[in-house]
């Protein structure tokens, strides 16, 4: 087994496939694949090169053998796979190797797609995909499996959850990082580390994209954050062009004098990428044969990630912004009830923009589909924001989806001292790597001393070792009784806490606001409370972070601690901060009218004035005497050209803030806030272009319009399933392109089928009056406000 | 006011009114914004061109259909194919802004547009520089979509500049490229210099665009 040497002597890949190929003339942009099936010999005699250069592990020809990359008529991905594994098995035979055992490695590639939410490619369809390549792998008899020029983390977690889940091969993982350590998608070393080492791979490394020069400096980021074994797989140079042709200029020697140099550093296996030969390959194992491998050191950073970043638990506290989450919060219950996405995805930038380093998430109603609303959340969540998720959930099956369609290795809240909960939670644990929340508390409830609490600690981190999840990836929650009814509540949770992070050496989290339940001036007691425990060994604190009292106390306290450098975020927080000031000009003109602020566009002013005239005046009045008129003045200067559609967004948005003062007013007043007539919006399929769209439904909001938006990329038959569920009587369809226009026309047709009475409204960049007419739409929206106008004249008899 | 600026302002459809103060700042706001998001890369690769037809085209291996790129091309004896983009992280930035701010949104999104041309330009004058040196001038680039150029050649375009692997960049079953700021072109290059090329939106034959450039003032 492979496994046995891993790690323990310096293993060899080869070196370059598709560089010699070229030079054997394959075209660019040919399938090199289809070269195991039109020229074998080709192929056979460079894996036997390469194995008569020393190389312990080949990879066979199928980096871009998947359902996906590869349409060839003439033949079958499966016969593909097998004869090019069976290649390097003959090539073995073939081969002067004095006995030395030679590994197949079944090589994967990407894509070449983008996946969803940045892209089309659905996360499962990935996951097909590799499916069905490693199979076949396996079965025509490769030893291992090795991925390699990943740039997208997504798509790397696809394909490793293939591999590992359909096949018993070991997994070997490089990416393709950029001189400044990053993906293509930007991710970074200990982001990329996080996830390969929660996904339990054999090894991980780099390759491609440069050469080896320029790669030590990531190797050394990776050594500092992985335990893993390091693969190097430099390409021989920087691409250049010289004559058209693609061309890499460092020789054999100087390859194999830098690849001595990476050996030394850690890596423990090596070989090469494109523009390597077996000349390269040879000289290469010619210098390092003799060099004894650094033996592996375990790292103990406590990391989760996201697709772009990792965050590490221990330097200073970090923050788990709580607020996506329904208890105790009126509208967002509503929102999680009307699938108003936008308004959770608003609640994550807002914690984001205020100094969250990362993001709860708990979605759990007991009337709503949990599992696949936490999967929709993350997905959208991961689609504006950077930070690492912490899925909070109860249920297990709510917990496995998150954690599988999840974009990195996320926080877990949580598993408890039960021993039924850490059957359920620790297997996700071991599948999809994690770092998970662990309560002190066991089937006899939340014990009352310190004592009691370490005790069920200690017991939750040795049931996990069972599961191979080491103390790194395990945060202790001791938990806070409030001070009403627990008298002695924080004295025990601090000593807990610190016991905790001295003894057992593990990270701490607490949910800091229970401290106060039941007392007035909540705030003062919190923020006093987190300073407390972040001086008592808190990593990280779920907190507000909208908060300004719990904010002061965190920047304070790290500033105190030396733990903010030349108090850095002190000052950028509160140097300057003065009493809020009236706005520029709301001093100037505090005479200023409610329907001015809206045609300028001033989203503050509109807020403040609408708050002022709300003490006099009754809410309806206020819509009907200021805000539909400055609408009407804005949307009619829009029409002959003198506002601009920046101009009139600002005037939309200014509006939406008085509009959701009056809401909030007339909502408190507990009167019924008009009933609004829904209209569906949506861009069509195959189309991932929605500003046009948003751009609509802004104004339609305004003009007081319920929008259902399904979003980008809609399939047909959901925006009909919506119509007759919801009795929709207008439909808004955007598209970009030609190319996506079909799926419009096709939209229409099922619309006009199933739902006769419901009318469709077009837009989009290529569309005109002619297409519309042509594709069935009733009405052709040549800008966002004639959309509006064709939607009061329809459904308000305006 | 800068060319970038300006060309923001086009893209938002004032043509030549005045614009406003507020919209100035968001998309100053929005420039300094992308400067962080923006992760430029780009890529291009030389092939050979032969020229079948007034509408029949030989890109290396690929046959191309297509009027109006035989007409750009005219003359040429090498194609440059050249593919950039402005990462994913531009798209988060304007889905992110979306949902807080539309206006902000709507300025950014051209705004991202502009910077994404300007690069382009920037990259084209460098392959111009080192192709200067063997005696070779570019034409203007010509996007798959331009005139009868069908967009699906994005595909083989694409691949033959292995975009996905080199800097990110990939397509969507309808042809959309992902990450969305991103272009992909083919750029002639020949012997013999030609000036008075147009180039870019005034090729297009929709005249009374109100995004074109040098409209005359109505």
């Amino acid at each position: 087994m492979i496994l046995d040497r891993l790690g323990k002597e310096l293993l060899f890949f080869d070196g370059g496939m598709g560089t010699l190929l070229q030079a054997e003339g394959l075209k660019p942009g040919e399938l090199p694949e289809t070269w195991n099936m039109t020229h074998p010999e080709t192929v056979i005699e460079i894996h036997r090169k390469y194995i008569e250069a020393g190389s312990d592990i080949v990879l066979a020809n199928t980096f871009g053998a998947n359902a996906l990359k590869f349409h060839d008529k003439s033949c079958s991905l499966k016969d593909i796979v097998t004869v090019a594994v069976g290649h390097v098995k003959e090539a073995a035979r073939r081969a002067e190797t004095n006995g030395r055992r030679i590994y197949t490695a079944l090589d994967i590639g990407p894509t070449g797609k983008l996946l969803k939410p940045m892209g089309d490619l659905d996360f499962e369809e990935a996951y097909q995909a590799f499916r069905e390549v490693v199979k076949y792998g396996e079965e025509a008899g490769a030893d291992l499996i090795h991925i390699e020029t990943m740039s997208d983390t997504y798509e790397l977690k696809a394909a490793v959850l293939a591999a590992k889940e359909n096949t018993d091969l070991p997994v070997f993982v490089t990416t393709i990082f950029d001189e400044r350590g990053k993906l293509l998608t930007g991710a970074d070393v200990p982001a990329v580390t996080a996830l390969l080492e929660g996904l339990r791979v054999d090894a991980m490394g780099i390759n491609c994209g440069l050469g080896p020069r320029q790669m030590l400096p990531i190797l050394e980021e990776i050594l500092k954050y992985s335990s893993l074994p390091i693969i190097v797989k430099p390409n021989a140079g920087l691409p250049k062009q010289v004559d058209g042709e693609t061309v890499y200029d460092v020789s054999p020697e100087e390859f194999a004098f830098v690849m001595q140099e990476i050996v030394r550093k850690g890596a423990a296996v090596i070989g090469g990428c494109c523009g390597t030969t077996p000349e390269h390959i040879h000289a290469m194992i010619k210098l390092c044969r003799g060099i004894k491998i650094k033996p592996l050191e375990p790292k103990e950073w406590t990391m989760v990630s996201s697709y772009g970043q990792a965050v590490c638990l221990g330097e200073g506290s970090k923050i788990i912004g709580e607020r996506i989450n329904p208890t105790g919060k009126k509208k967002f219950k509503q929102a999680l009830k009307e699938h108003d996405l936008d308004y959770i995805l608003r609640e994550g930038i807002t914690q984001q923009d205020k100094g969250a380093h990362i993001l709860d998430v708990n979605v759990g109603l007991p009337d709503i589909d949990e599992t696949a609303m936490m999967r929709e959340v993350v997905t959208e969540l991961q689609s504006v924001t950077n930070l690492p998720l912490q899925i909070d959930t109860v249920d297990v099956n709510a917990m496995e989806a998150a954690l599988r369609i999840y974009n990195g290795k996320a926080m877990v809240n949580s598993v408890s001292g039960k021993q039924e909960s850490m059957d359920a939670v620790f297997p996700l644990l071991q599948k999809y790597g994690g770092v998970v929340i662990g309560l002190t508390l066991d089937e006899k409830g939340i014990p009352e001393t310190a004592d009691g609490r370490v005790k069920i600690a200690e017991q939750i981190i040795a049931e996990a070792a069972k599961y191979g999840i080491q103390k790194k990836d395990i945060v202790i929650d001791v938990l806070c009784m409030t001070i009403s009814s627990e008298p002695d509540g924080a004295r025990v949770t601090l000593e807990a806490l610190k016991r905790v992070r001295e003894e057992l050496g593990v990270h701490t989290v607490l949910g800091v606001s229970n401290i106060s339940f039941g007392l007035p001036s909540r705030p003062v007691i919190n923020a006093a409370f987190y300073t407390m425990a972040m001086q008592n060994g808190l990593s990280a604190g779920i907190i507000n972070p909208s908060s300004e009292e719990m904010m002061k106390s965190y920047y304070a306290f790290h500033a105190l601690m030396n733990l903010d450098q030349n108090c850095e975020h002190y000052i950028a927080q509160y140097a300057g901060a003065a009493p809020a000031a009236p706005s520029a000009t709301g001093a100037a003109g505090s005479q200023m009218q409610l329907d001015t602020a809206i045609e300028k566009g001033l989203k503050e002013d509109a807020h403040r004035i609408t708050m002022e005239l709300a003490k006099t005046k009754a809410p309806l009045d206020i819509i009907n005497e200021y805000l539909i008129p400055a609408l009407d003045h804005v949307g009619k200067g829009f029409e002959t050209g003198t506002v601009f559609l920046p101009q009139l967004l600002m005037s939309a948005e200014a509006a939406k803030a008085a509009f959701s003062v009056l809401k909030d007013i007339l909502a408190a007043s507990g009167s019924e806030v008009e009933k609004k007539e829904k209209v569906v919006l949506a861009t069509v399929k195959g189309d991932i272009h929605d500003i046009g769209k948003n751009i609509v439904k802004v104004l339609l909001e305004n003009y007081s319009f319920e929008v259902v938006d399904l979003g980008k990329d809609v399939p047909p038959e959901l925006i009909v399933e919506t119509v007759l569920k919801e009795n929709i009587r207008l439909v808004g369809l955007s598209a970009l392109m030609t190319t996506t226009v079909v799926s419009m026309e096709e939209t229409i047709r099922q619309l006009k089928k199933q739902a006769p009475d419901c009318k469709v409204m077009v837009g989009g960049a290529v569309l005109n009056q002619e297409y519309a007419d042509m594709i069935g739409a009733d009405f052709y929206g040549k800008d966002a406000m004639q959309s509006v106008y064709y939607a009061q004249k329809l459904l308000q008899g305006k | 006011m800068d060319q970038m600026t300006k060309e923001a302002i086009r893209y938002l459809g004032y043509g030549k009114h005045a614009v406003d103060e507020k919209t100035l700042a968001l998309i100053s706001d929005s420039f300094r914004n992308l400067e962080d998001a923006a992760d430029k890369r780009s890529i291009y690769r030389i092939f050979d061109f032969q020229q079948i037809a007034d509408d029949r085209l030989k890109i290396g291996e690929t046959e191309v259909q297509s009027k109006s790129l035989g007409r750009n091309l005219r003359g040429c004896s090498g194609i440059v194919l050249f593919g950039a983009t402005l990462g994913t992280a531009v798209d988060r930035l304007i889905t992110r802004t979306s949902l807080t701010d539309m206006a902000a949104a709507v300025v950014l999104q051209a705004c991202a547009a502009a910077v994404l041309e300007e690069y382009c330009d920037e990259c084209q004058a460098e392959i111009g520089r080192i192709l200067g040196q063997e005696g070779l001038y570019l034409r203007p680039r010509f996007s798959p979509g331009y005139g009868d150029f069908d967009i699906c050649f994005q595909e083989p375009l694409m691949r033959m500049l292995d975009c996905a692997k080199t800097i990110g960049l990939t397509m969507t079953d309808s042809y959309m490229m992902t990450p969305t700021k991103s272009v992909t072109a083919v750029i002639g290059a020949s012997k013999t210099k030609e000036n008075c090329h147009t180039k870019g939106c005034e090729v297009c034959d929709k005249k009374d665009c109100i995004y074109r450039r040098n409209v005359p003032v109505t």
